[in-house]
């Protein structure tokens, strides 16, 4: 009976028009835009997906969804367990509100380990928020199992856990006994839109809510280590130039020159 | 995010209302103007709809649907319509007759046909109005002769929703064409369209707006149909199956009404953003803002009615003047709406850039649909003035 542990990560909406996108300096931190909500992190979701393939094929699987973050995180899971999943996590803690990468992944893992045994945890191969990617090779890390990164197919059979990567010029297959922590890409495909039937059972379901000390940690003790410097919206500056000739020949030699001198062609 | 609502709304509605709502954002919206424009079936989103369990959203569990009652269907509805009406009305004769069969159907009756209408495998239709019966539906003249154990039908009917992709029909006749009054010798038949020769789908009906959906003749001649596909396996009490399960079509049009009209209103709130004269956005001019804050009080108190009719349909009730209230209001605020969205788009309204030409185009179907405005303001009266005795 595989148990499988999907993390998933509640995100401002990608989708949120430039115009509207808005940080706070002083504060450090994104605005959230009014009217549009947050939405589960694209890749975890697909992460979701990847878990849910693997119960079309052995249906006694049973899939975990995770989530560290506040109340709001709970729409998430429930996305995830209208999805198929079968049960939630949400780690609610207002000291950990402002956790790094490396917070994250130490609670996420002390989650993990509440919740053992398991064969098989899936990350987003990075949240569409900061787009760090490390909390997934992090929690392996400190689980001390394998971690197999950029996935875009996971197979699980008799605990053996066979994986075929993104690479830049293709692919390649890795394997790994379970357990083990895999992060999956985009290429793994869309992920499903929930039924009617699975919404009503999801909305049925309780989300368990954990704090850190449920998990046995002290969150006084768990030291962030990035600190952000500064959070800004870059100035991109556009300029336009007319390239002018007589005839096409003449303005195609002349953005040609102009390309080279820019070392662009 | 969900339309910000006094509507109260249950766990489970507002998990199923986010949903649709995401399965519209990135499925309906991007294409649901290019196949409007282009007049063409949405053949795959009605199929990601079946997957989804749409089409079994009122029907029971123990045939095969939901069991979610009419506050959540009128919940639904209004998100798809938001992306495309038609795409409501593509549910609404479906669910129109298998809630007829559901409740007045014989048990046999229920266990052929809701399982199938259940997962959409087989589609269903209605089939009311004919050439010169419309409103005044008692003066239909399809008509339907027991021979044997069959009957055979001769007739036409006219503005049928689904009428190609349809495969089962909930047909009204006269079975007794000399009944004193007409409506008691009407009788509802379901009829199969596969298994019926002599019932042929007549030419597709081109429309103002609500378009991509099969809206068709259907002629029936010397159409043999079971005896056992009587609704009820009783004669003349058509009218009154038509009379109550038309109440869940005017619940379907007034929720689609809402949508049409929140989407109006959202389109007009973001253009106006964006629309710079005279040095400022143009949302900043008091003319604009009072059309928006007419919009969004309209639109609020429409869906209030629309979910309190749903919800006394949901008690078990008739509710021909709560959901004739909705059905008249809804709609008259989604014409009112879409114009005033229109004006808002100033002339980029009227070019089909804008998705509130669309708005536009589809409002006025409602004022008609599943009985004309007038006719619920003929059903509010009756009932005010029946409730008032004599």
């Amino acid at each position: 009976m595989p148990h499988i542990i999907c993390c998933v990560k509640q995100v401002p909406d990608p989708e949120t028009p430039a115009s509207q996108f808005r940080v706070d300096e002083a504060a450090k931190k994104v605005v959230p835009v009014p009217g549009i909500a947050p939405v589960p992190s694209q890749f975890d979701t697909i992460g979701v997906e990847a878990a849910l393939r693997i119960k079309d094929k052995t249906p006694d699987t049973t899939i975990t969804i995770l989530s560290l973050g506040p109340e709001s995180y709970r729409d998430s899971i429930k996305h995830s367990l209208a999805m198929g999943a079968d049960e939630g996590v949400l780690i609610n803690d207002p000291a950990l509100y402002e956790a790094d990468h490396w917070v994250t992944a130490q609670v996420l893992a002390a989650a993990i380990g509440k919740l053992a045994p398991f064969d098989l945890v899936i990350c987003g191969r990075q949240a569409v928020d900061w787009d760090m990617g490390v909390v997934g090779s992090t929690i392996a890390e400190i689980l001390n199992v394998p971690c197999i990164t950029i996935a875009k197919e996971i197979q699980y059979k008799d605990g053996q856990v066979v994986v075929e990567r993104v690479l830049l010029d293709g692919f390649e297959t890795a394997e790994s006994p379970a357990p083990c922590v895999v992060t999956v890409s985009n290429e793994l495909g869309e992920p499903r839109y929930p039924q009617l039937r699975q919404i009503m059972a999801a909305a049925r379901k309780e989300v368990k809510v954990w704090t850190a000390s449920d998990l046995g940690l002290d969150a006084a003790q768990l030291k962030n280590l990035v600190s952000l410097e500064r959070l800004y919206v870059p100035e991109v500056k556009v300029e336009t130039e007319i390239i002018d000739g007589e005839t096409p020949q003449e303005k195609a030699e002349k953005l040609a020159l102009k390309l080279r001198e820019a070392k662009l062609i | 995010m969900p339309t910000p609502t006094l509507a109260a709304l249950t766990e489970e509605q507002q998990l199923i209302v986010s949903e649709v709502r995401r399965f519209v954002e990135k499925e309906v919206l991007p294409i649901a103007t290019e196949l409007e424009h282009r007049d063409e079936y949405p053949a795959a989103l009605i199929d990601q709809m079946k997957g989804l369990g749409m089409m079994g959203i009122t029907i029971p569990p123990e045939y095969g649907g939901l069991g979610l009652p009419f506050t959540t269907y009128s919940a639904i509805v209004e998100e798809l319509s938001r992306g495309w009406m038609s795409l409501g009305g593509v549910i609404n004769t479906h669910a129109m007759v298998s809630w007829m069969i559901n409740s007045f159907g014989t048990e046999e009756q229920k266990r052929c046909w809701l399982p199938a209408m259940a997962t959409g495998e087989k589609r269903a239709g209605l089939c009311m109005t004919e050439p010169n019966a419309g409103s005044d539906l008692q003066a239909i003249q399809m008509t339907a002769v027991r021979d044997g154990d069959d009957y055979v039908l001769n007739g036409t009917k006219m503005f049928v929703s689904n009428g190609v992709q349809g495969k089962l029909f909930a047909v009204l006749t006269k079975t007794d064409p000399r009944a004193q009054p007409p409506y008691s010798g009407m009788t509802t038949f379901i009829v199969d369209k596969d298994e019926t020769p002599g019932m042929t789908v007549g030419r597709l009906i081109e429309k103002l707006g609500y378009k991509g959906i099969d809206t068709t003749e259907l002629f029936f001649e010397d159409a043999r149909v079971p005896a056992g596909n009587v609704v009820g396996g009783e004669e003349g009490q058509g009218w009154y199956h038509i009379m109550a399960t038309i109440e869940i079509g005017r619940i379907n049009v007034a929720s689609r009404a809402v949508g049409v009209a929140t989407a109006a209103l959202e389109d007009s709130v973001r253009y106006s953003k964006q629309r710079r004269t005279f040095g400022r956005p143009i949302a900043d001019h008091q003319a604009i803002q009072l059309m928006l804050a007419d919009m969004a009080t309209k639109i609020e108190a429409a869906r209030l009615l629309t979910r309190a009719a749903a919800a006394r349909k949901d008690a078990g009730e008739r509710a021909d003047l709560w959901v004739g209230m909705a059905k008249l209001f809804a709609t008259e605020v989604a014409q009112e709406v879409s114009l005033m969205a229109l004006r808002i788009h100033g002339g980029y309204g009227y070019t089909k850039e804008m998705r509130v030409e669309r708005y536009y185009r589809d409002a006025p179907f409602m004022l008609i649909g599943e009985g004309t405005n007038e006719i619920q303001k003929l059903v509010i009266a009756r009932n005010i003035l029946k409730m008032f005795g004599e």
